[in-house]
């Protein structure tokens, strides 16, 4: 269950909307942040606040790309696929991530710390090859840069912004 | 130095403040309107003689859009400024939001005043949350300097603009898509009619533009449409652009410069020319959506009807650049493999013609190619044409121009069983 | 009216029509999946491309997307629409699994069909087949994803056409997935049709699963008895046995769909312990004895005490057939005529819908989707008259506003205001919305002809009376308003009440505009026989106690089902001294009776049924009767003892068996009960020329009969504070008869609720779904508590559910004591 303190906010804000359901991905974004995905549980609860049935809800969470339906990692890492990222090095990063944190694409190192997903183009293509980590964008990456990243997250220090 | 017109207040590393925005003239539009200078009419028809067209890749007259919402037409009416930009290459809303939001949002009520809307949407993509984050900043400021809320400057407009941020695909970018996203409904596209500007967001007319459309507004209206149109370097052509270029040059960025300036000039004066050991091979000239450019048309300007002219189109002017040692099957795959993901699943050419042509596609670059797949390729890239909207078609773009200009390196791929580029690691 | 040409042929259509409408209209069926008339255009599957040569649109378009216009010229077998229908067939093809050999939809299969049609014979594509997870989605429809070509019908039909919101697309790009949250059981009533909308075999019929191919299966237009709108169905029969019951397409009644109580109800008729042999006295007898028996018995009985003493006892299931014989022989015999309903008060109130219904009021079920304002009252749609939630949720889709008042909770797909009061304020409601609606029409001078002051309205809350007064502004308003009423919980007079007001809007605004919904499937052939006044079945069991009745022949009639005591009804029958029962229902009745008299059921003998709209509806036998071949062999092989008798074949329609036990031996052929039904009713002399695919409308042409409310001893509100109104009413499931011996509605359904307001709860420490006790008459009730605020106060909804013992009521109308209902320590 959520805090009371968040879903009476949330439910003012879904009130203050025109129609309830404009409100479905904000309310999804702010249950994700606090259960760090979407639960069924969750899914459930959010549900409720814009008066729509899991399934309808279900219909978007599993349409978008930013909604985790399930379990991920404190610092979810995307690493952008897409044409340009990828001629400038997207494997090797890909390839440098997974000997680091020791996981696959689509995995979450056992400390529940990083998970590893790629992404589609993230519309910094200056700047290849980029990631994304939670909603902070890295680019230009080299092994060291990435090593310097991961070091700073796993230390818990707040990342340096980059942007 | 070339006229910078939406970039006039950019700054090294740092955001234009509301304030430096009115010293450069900002908001005087917007006082104008509240003064009764302007009506919604007058808005319309000036952007119409300065012949702005739509950034967000059709490229469709902004003033004709908006004129298209009727007369008598219900109420209440809405804007949405469509900043999802998730076409590969492209990040000139990003830059343009980074450098001189204000510039955006003034532009959002002057077209939000030409249409008689209320409320404004403002939707971006998740991937730009710090974009969003400075947006709700200077969105606040903007409500208490009374450039937004009830009575704008004390005049008996109101308009309010609300940020949405999307949960994160590129077909929410397509307008009719966008607003079953922002109704909180799968963002499937709707076929018109009717059309948004009749039956939009709650079936109220609502009209769709690109934010780099909108950030034109104030400088239109500002310094007239003759001016407007005297920034183009073709005659067809109005204003300037922004252009995105990556890939292999020397200084991949955005960089805003006359439309109609041409490729060429772009490439290598603006964009640092190619890197070193790089040679130009082909670029897509606006995006992932549009058709491979050769090099025998680096000469051609880029503005709408120039490049349609030659059969490309300019779509969101987002260049991405490759070299002769890029292996354009792999390209290609790459681009297959985004539109395949994105796809809404709605038609069938889209939902299984893309991972159909992906999967020839990969066989080719891996090695199991075989020579039948190059008819079928072309067909299917023919017949996803046919598609519910415009998604399929773009994808196909670059796979009717891989065969089309560069059939050779297909077929060598097949010949030899492997890719004869090494792949960039 | 367009004018266009569509493969060399000229074709006029209404404004509006799409192409692939016209094209069908000349008979070219231009290949589809995702259009379907009843659910429009989607234009997602791509497959009724054609070429579009002259006119406003050029070269290949989707048909199901553009309105036919002037000057199109339209080439349906163009070679590149051609190949390009081809490639739209490889993709769907892509990721299915081939699996026709074991799908229960082979055979019957669009997909399938237009696969081969298109040609696409050889697999090209090289890569990995999609495989999804299926799901649980209840006891009604099995779940094959893998088969899906994402045509969203399901989704389309589920959410948007029928208004419920538990299945629905998920996920994205080649992955998306039909379906709900989590497994479970399909929330709408509807759900069914899913498996006919379904182009290939993602949801099929769990009931029929792997019995037959289309093609093994006898096929016959068929007609569901299952309410009182009589919807069209197709039935389907093999071995001797139905299978399969689909929706069948009518244009004034059903539309294309039906319920899923329509759907999954006949296997009653396959029951394994259906009575099958005659018997006399507990022993096993032919059906020639048993007649013969019967008949002595019977001449016996009326000898002795009599004529009179003899009862013949019917129901609404009966057909028209065997209503007319058995009112034919009651006469000729000097038998008491026929009691065909349970309770006065229902026959009373069916008599009266009947008698105010005409030509000009009617409005048929399909009609009532343009209306654009609905009054229904007395009526829970999606449980008495299942279909007529699915037509006012269209009117709804269509803007139209709806007005329900009744004292259930009401909950239906569609938006409605609920005026939630007690039955016997319903009829002074409407009383008080036609005085008003009159008296602002002699404002505006449009008074008619028609002089007469309805009758006065008696004392009303006043909390209603701006509701009243918002409701006849509406009505005032539409262009086009329809009331509804229903039969079942509402007083005496109140059909009376809603024909008068139809009748001043039918002055106003000179549309049809009364829908009635009657207690079953031939309610209104029922009274349309009787004789006049009415007997029920109560009053017989008076006669019985009395002394007056000694023999009852029950006719496809259960009184334990209906009889709201028990007790008494033991009692009655004890003193009989025959008591003998035909059905084809191993009921309670069959079980006591000295002699017993097979029937067959509507599918192994077909018959006549008139809707409630005054609709005669006729069909023709699916099977022939007899023992299903696999009950026969005790599942295994058809037995190898040949014979020229079908076992159990010997029984036949009630209407014959019944004309034998009366002696006509020489009038049991087809011509012989057309003439005996013309003979009975002139209305059904049409019977005879109109062929059984056709039907027809038994109301009179135009109401000049002046509209009287017929005086009738209306029961006024229980003045007492400490008492609840027993209102016993009807569930979607559970309550009605045929479908409550279906093994599989009986898996389906769910727990029954006895509702009450929460201010009659709260004082009681009840909560919802609370274990409460109330003391009937007859003994103690257990049964879990409902308790909503959405309903009237003051009143106890009981369902008349096949699991509750709400027999042990007692005499109704009842009365309950807030003492005699206390929480139950069971959990
Ligand atoms: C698949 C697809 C994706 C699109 N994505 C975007 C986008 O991210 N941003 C955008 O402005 N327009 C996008 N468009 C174009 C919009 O549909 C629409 O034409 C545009 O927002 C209108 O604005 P404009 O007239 O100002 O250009 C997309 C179109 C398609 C077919
Ligand atoms: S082309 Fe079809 S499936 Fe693809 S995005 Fe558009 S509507 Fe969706
Ligand atoms: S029937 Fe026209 S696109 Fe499906």
């Amino acid at each position: 269950m959520i805090p009371e303190a968040l879903k009476r906010e949330l439910l003012e804000r879904t009130a203050r909307a025109e129609h309830p359901r404009e409100m479905a991905v904000d309310v999804m974004y702010a249950l994700q942040g606090y259960y760090g995905y979407m639960s069924d549980e969750a899914m459930e609860e959010a549900a409720e606040i814009v008066g729509m049935t899991p399934l309808e809800l279900e219909e978007l969470a599993t349409f978008y790309d930013f909604i985790y339906r399930r379990p991920v990692g404190r610092y979810v890492i995307r690493v952008c696929d897409s044409a340009v990222c990828w001629m400038e090095g997207y494997q090797s990063v890909v390839d440098h991530l997974t000997s680091r944190l020791g996981i696959g694409l689509g995995d979450t190192t056992a400390d529940g710390l990083f998970s590893l997903i790629p992404v589609c183009c993230i519309g910094y293509c200056d700047r290849a090859p980029a990631m994304l980590i939670n909603r902070k964008v890295y680019g230009e990456l080299t092994p060291e840069k990435i090593d310097r990243i991961l070091q700073k997250l796993a230390t818990g220090k707040p990342a340096a912004g980059e942007e | 130095m070339l006229p910078q017109v939406l970039f006039q207040n950019r700054k090294p590393r740092r955001i234009a403040t509301m304030e430096e925005y009115c010293r450069s003239g900002g908001y005087r539009v917007l006082e104008d309107i509240a003064r009764g200078k302007y009506s919604p009419a007058d808005i319309c028809r000036i952007v119409g003689e300065a012949g702005l067209r739509g950034r967000g890749g059709a490229g469709f007259p902004a003033a004709t859009k908006w004129m298209s919402v009727p007369v008598d037409g219900a109420y209440p009416r809405y804007l949405a400024a469509n900043a999802d930009e998730m076409e590969p290459g492209t990040f000139k809303d990003r830059m343009l939001i980074h450098v001189d939001p204000h510039t955006l949002i003034e532009g959002m009520i002057i077209a939000g005043y030409a249409i008689s809307a209320s409320k404004a949407f403002f939707f971006i993509r998740p991937s730009y949350d710090s974009s969003a984050m400075i947006l709700e900043r200077e969105l606040e400021r903007a409500r208490q300097a009374g450039y937004l809320g009830d009575n704008i400057l004390g005049s008996d407009y109101s308009f309010d603009i609300i940020l949405h941020r999307s949960g994160g695909r590129y077909i929410c970018g397509e307008a009719t898509a966008l607003l079953n996203a922002l109704m909180g409904k799968r963002p499937n596209p709707m076929k018109p009619p009717p059309y948004p500007t009749v039956k939009g967001l709650w079936n109220r007319p609502t009209v769709v533009n690109n934010v780099e459309t909108l950030a034109n507004l104030p400088h239109i209206l500002r310094n007239g449409p003759e001016w407007y149109k005297g920034l183009a370097r073709t005659k067809t052509g109005a204003g300037t652009k922004l252009f995105c270029i990556s890939g292999k040059v020397n200084r991949p960025g955005c960089v805003e410069l006359p439309i109609g300036t041409p490729l060429r000039e772009i490439l290598e004066e603006h964009a640092g020319g190619m890197r070193a050991g790089s040679e130009f091979k082909a670029c897509l000239p606006g995006g992932a959506s549009t058709r491979y450019l050769t090099k025998d048309l680096l000469d051609v300007e880029m503005d709408f009807d120039s490049l349609s002219a030659v059969g490309h189109r300019l779509g969101t002017a987002a260049i991405t650049v490759f070299d002769q040692k890029t292996c354009l099957v792999g390209v290609t795959l790459n681009l297959l493999q985004f539109f395949a993901r994105e796809s809404c699943g709605w038609c069938t050419p889209c939902r299984e013609g893309l991972p159909y042509i992906r999967d020839l596609l990969w066989r080719i670059e891996n090695g199991e190619g075989r020579e039948e797949y190059i008819p079928m390729l072309r067909q299917m890239s023919r017949d996803v044409w046919n598609a519910y909207c415009a998604l399929a078609p773009g994808a196909a773009s670059p796979v009717e121009s891989l065969l089309t200009f560069f059939e050779d390196e297909v077929r060598e791929h097949i010949r030899l069983k492997k890719c004869p580029f090494s792949r960039p690691r | 009216m367009p004018r266009l040409v569509i493969d060399d042929l000229q074709i006029e259509v209404p404004e509006g029509t799409k192409v692939i409408e016209a094209a069908e209209r000349l008979g070219i069926m231009i290949p589809r999946f995702c259009y379907h008339k009843a659910l429009g255009s989607a234009g997602a599957c791509r497959m009724c491309a054609v070429k579009f040569i002259h006119g406003p649109f050029k070269g290949l378009q989707m048909s199901c997307m553009i309105d036919a216009q002037d000057g199109m010229v339209v080439s349906t077998t163009d070679e590149e629409a051609v190949a390009f229908r081809r490639q739209v067939i490889e993709w769907l093809m892509m990721n299915h699994p081939h699996d026709c050999p074991v799908c229960d939809e082979g055979g019957q299969c669009l997909l399938q069909d237009e696969t081969v049609s298109g040609g696409h014979g050889l697999r090209r594509y090289p890569g990995r087949k999609r495989t999804y997870h299926d799901q649980y989605l209840g006891e009604f429809i099995a779940h094959e994803m893998n088969r899906c070509i994402h045509c969203y019908r399901c989704s389309r039909f589920y959410q948007d056409f029928a208004g419920y919101r538990d299945l629905g697309p998920m996920q994205i790009a080649n992955r998306v997935y039909f379906g709900r949250f989590r497994d479970g059981p399909l929330e709408s009533p509807f759900a069914g049709n899913l498996v006919d909308i379904c182009p290939t075999g993602v949801y099929t019929d769990r009931s029929s699963r792997y019995k037959a191919r289309r093609w093994d299966l006898q096929r016959v237009p068929f007609l569901c008895i299952h309410c009182s709108l009589g919807c069209s169905t197709v039935a389907s029969a093999r071995y001797r046995e139905v299978v399969r019951i689909e929706a069948r397409f009518n244009e004034s009644v059903n539309g294309h769909f039906i319920c899923d109580r329509g759907r999954f109800a006949y296997p009653y008729a396959n029951l394994a312990d259906r009575p099958r042999r005659a018997r006399v006295d507990g022993e096993d007898a032919s059906l020639a004895e048993a007649v013969r028996a019967a008949s002595g018995r019977l001449d016996q009985i009326s000898m002795n005490a009599g004529p009179d003493a003899v009862a013949l006892v019917a129901s609404d299931r009966c057909s028209l057939e065997t209503l007319a014989v058995l009112k034919r022989i009651s006469r000729e015999k000097g038998w008491r005529h026929p009691a065909v309903f349970p309770r006065p008060d229902l026959e009373h109130k069916t008599r009266r819908a009947v008698s105010r219904l005409d030509r000009r009021l009617a409005v048929s079920m399909r009609e009532l989707e343009s209306a654009d304002f609905i009054l229904a009252v007395g009526i829970d749609p999606v449980h008495e008259a299942p279909m007529l939630a699915l037509a006012l949720r269209q009117a709804f889709r269509e803007d139209a506003g709806i007005v329900v008042m009744d004292p259930r909770p009401v909950s239906a797909p569609f938006d409605f205001d609920h005026v939630a009061i007690a039955p016997a304020e319903i009829g002074g409601c409407l009383s008080r919305i036609t005085e008003a609606l009159s008296a602002l029409q002699a404002d505006s001078a449009a008074q008619g002809k028609e002089t007469r002051r309805p009758e006065a309205a008696g004392p009303l809350r006043a909390d209603l009376d701006s509701r009243i007064a918002g409701i006849v502004e509406r009505l005032r308003g539409s262009r086009n308003p329809v009331i509804v009423c229903g039969t079942d919980i509402v007083r005496d007079s109140t059909p009376d009440r809603a024909a008068d007001l139809a009748r001043l809007l039918l002055q106003l605004k000179a549309r049809p505009c009364l829908f009635f919904v009657l207690p079953g499937p031939n309610s209104f052939g029922a009274v349309l026989l009787a004789e006049s006044p009415g007997r029920s079945f109560s009053d017989v069991v008076q006669d019985i106690e009395q002394g007056k009745v000694k023999a009852l022949l029950v006719v496809e009639s259960d009184p334990f089902k209906n009889f709201p005591d028990r007790e008494r009804l033991e009692r009655a029958l004890d003193r009989l001294d025959l008591l003998a029962a035909m059905d084809y229902l191993p009921t309670s009745v069959v079980g006591r009776a000295h002699i017993v008299l097979p029937t067959c059921t509507v599918f192994e003998c077909g018959g006549s049924f008139i809707n409630q709209e005054g609709r005669v509806q006729r069909v023709e036998p699916v099977h022939e009767g007899g023992i299903p071949v696999h009950q026969v062999s005790g599942g295994g092989h058809p037995p190898r003892v040949f014979s020229h008798e079908v076992p159990g074949g010997e029984i036949e329609a009630a209407w014959r068996t019944a004309l034998e036990v009366a002696g006509y031996t020489n009038a049991r052929d087809n011509l012989s009960i057309l003439k005996i039904m013309a003979e009975e009713h002139p209305g059904f002399a049409r019977c005879r020329d109109i062929p059984t695919s056709r039907s027809f409308r038994v109301l009179p042409d135009a109401g000049d009969r002046p509209p009287v409310c017929e005086e009738t001893g209306d029961r006024a509100a229980p003045e007492a504070a400490d008492t609840l109104e027993v209102v016993l009413v009807d569930r979607f499931f559970g309550t009605e008869e045929l479908s409550g011996y279906s093994p599989v509605i009986q898996n389906a359904d769910s727990e029954p609720l006895v509702f009450l307001h929460v201010r009659d709860a709260e004082p009681l420490g009840i909560a919802h779904s609370d274990w409460i006790s109330i003391a009937l008459e007859g003994g103690g009730l257990e049964v879990r508590a409902g308790v909503s605020a959405q309903m009237a106060e003051g009143v106890l909804v009981i369902p008349r559910h096949r699991l509750l013992e709400w027999q042990k009521l007692g005499p109704v109308p009842a009365q309950i004591p807030f003492g005699r209902i206390s929480r139950a320590g069971k959990e």
